[in-house]
């Protein structure tokens, strides 16, 4: 009983840290012109549910990433839900791909990442700048979104690091 | 006996130069002179050593102090950098209305943007509680229109910059009263500019004339600064004119905002007029 108890608590305190780096991502995230580099700024919160969701597993992650994606929404002021279901289903196909077919290493993590930026950014390009018909979508897109995927595939091994440090610590004995 | 002649001479020599010191004395102590410093360093080194050694726990109890005073001293800095901010910010508001006293201002900080926000969008710490409200207008420090509230939060509300396409402001060119609307522009948006519309093929407005409000619609006050033509293009079809502004406020990387919670323009007075003349009794 005591056993199953402390095991309890190891993933207990394992989610609230977690759940502390998700929300220090989503502040660093709608931080104004924090890590602003020629106006391009880097995603925060996508890394880190990716890592929680290769870490722990699709169905773990992919709840995580909801809360991240409510997160983003509600800092962004975006529609409420939009980025929670996109990061679930985004975290959730990252996770099982990861299981099935790649090494949890830093390279791969970026590269997952870096694709996974590229479809969230291109959504949201899609439904808010393609389809409301602005001009001078390809160049945007060049110039804002792609230096965005990189710069956040870039600086995603930090969350990789910070998530594979929190896994480490809070192991439940066997 | 010749020793003491000789030590007497030594003196009366010594005496005779106007110097203390003897010769020989003055040559041993130029040979010695390093050696002593050299003992007296080790010396004191080792005293002090022993002193600090004596002395270990005071040292740490002071150091200590000093480590809690300079966080004390930090906490000050940052609190005296927030009470700057905010004097800065209130002498702002306090200038902006002594300038336009029927207008009420409230200080609001910009909390968040998103990313992923294309037209300079972003989230200011006032919210409906504060009493701000979905279309308030929005202006820099400096009173330069930045945008208007699009929705209000309990605690924090979304901005809508000019430059988002589709955000219409009536305007006119202060110098040649000419109208035209105001209107965020896909390709000056990133640079942080916007395009006013609808300005006569024929205009007089020229480069660097001072655009500002109209208050025609009531969504706006009157006579509040938006910013500078930079540039005037004609209109694909040929009807008409563009004129490129450069706003007056960074739009894209302000920090700090005004928002006029509450005003009166114009249209809303002579509106407020009509029906009061109208309902009046028809004998007075």
């Amino acid at each position: 009983m005591t056993s199953r108890r402390k095991r309890n608590l190891i993933l207990l305190a394992k989610w609230a840290c977690y759940f502390l780096i998700l929300l220090l991502a989503a502040t660093l995230q709608s931080l104004p012109g924090f890590l602003s580099l020629f106006g391009v700024r880097p995603l925060f919160i996508l890394p880190v549910c990716l890592a929680v969701a290769i870490y722990e597993g699709e169905y773990p992650g992919a709840l995580l990433a909801v809360a991240g994606g409510f997160l983003w929404d509600w800092t962004a002021n975006r529609v409420s839900g939009l980025m929670a279901l996109g990061l679930m289903v985004i975290c959730f196909a990252a996770a099982v791909a990861v299981e099935l077919y790649l090494r949890v290493n830093t390279v791969n993590f970026i590269l997952v990442n870096a694709a996974c930026c590229l479809l969230v950014t291109s959504m949201d390009f899609l439904f808010y700048y393609l389809m409301p018909g602005y001009p001078g979508a390809t160049q945007r897109y060049l110039t804002q979104v792609l230096p965005m995927v990189l710069y956040t595939a870039a600086l995603s091994p930090l969350a990789m690091m910070a998530v594979r440090r929190v896994a480490g610590r809070f192991v439940p004995e066997q | 006996m010749a020793l003491a002649v000789l030590l007497g001479g030594i003196m009366a020599w010594a005496g005779a130069n106007g110097r203390l010191a003897s010769a020989p004395e003055q040559i041993l102590s130029a040979v010695l002179s390093p050696f002593q410093k050299g003992a007296s360093a080790v010396s004191g080194g080792v005293g002090g050593l022993l002193d600090k050694y004596a002395r270990i726990d005071s040292i740490i109890a002071e150091n200590e102090a000093l480590k809690q005073e300079n966080w004390e001293l930090q906490d000050k800095l940052v609190e005296y950098d927030r009470l700057k901010a905010e004097n800065d910010a209130y002498k702002e508001r306090d200038r902006l209305e002594d300038d336009s006293p029927e207008y009420t201002y409230m200080s609001a900080f910009v909390i968040g943007r998103d990313p992923l926000e294309q037209f300079g969008g972003f989230t200011i710490d006032l919210g409906t509680l504060d009493g701000v409200q979905q279309g308030d207008v929005v202006v820099s420090d400096q009173g330069y229109l930045v945008g208007r509230v699009l929705e209000a939060g309990p605690a924090s509300s979304k901005v809508m910059t000019i430059l988002q396409p589709g955000s219409y402001v009536a305007c006119v060119v202060s110098r040649t009263r000419d109208t035209g609307n105001l209107n965020g522009s896909a390709d000056y948006a990133a640079d942080g500019r916007c395009v006013l519309e609808n300005l006569s093929r024929d205009t007089l407005a020229q480069v660097g004339d001072a655009i500002i409000t109209t208050g025609l619609g009531g969504e706006f006050p009157a006579d509040i600064r938006v910013g500078t033509i930079e540039e005037i293009l004609p209109e694909e079809s040929g009807r008409s004119s563009i004129a490129v502004i450069e706003p007056g406020a960074d739009v894209n990387n302000v920090k700090h905002v005004f928002v006029i919670t509450d005003f009166e323009t114009a249209y809303g007075q002579q509106a407020e007029q009509a029906q009061s003349a109208s309902s009046a009794p028809a004998g007075e």
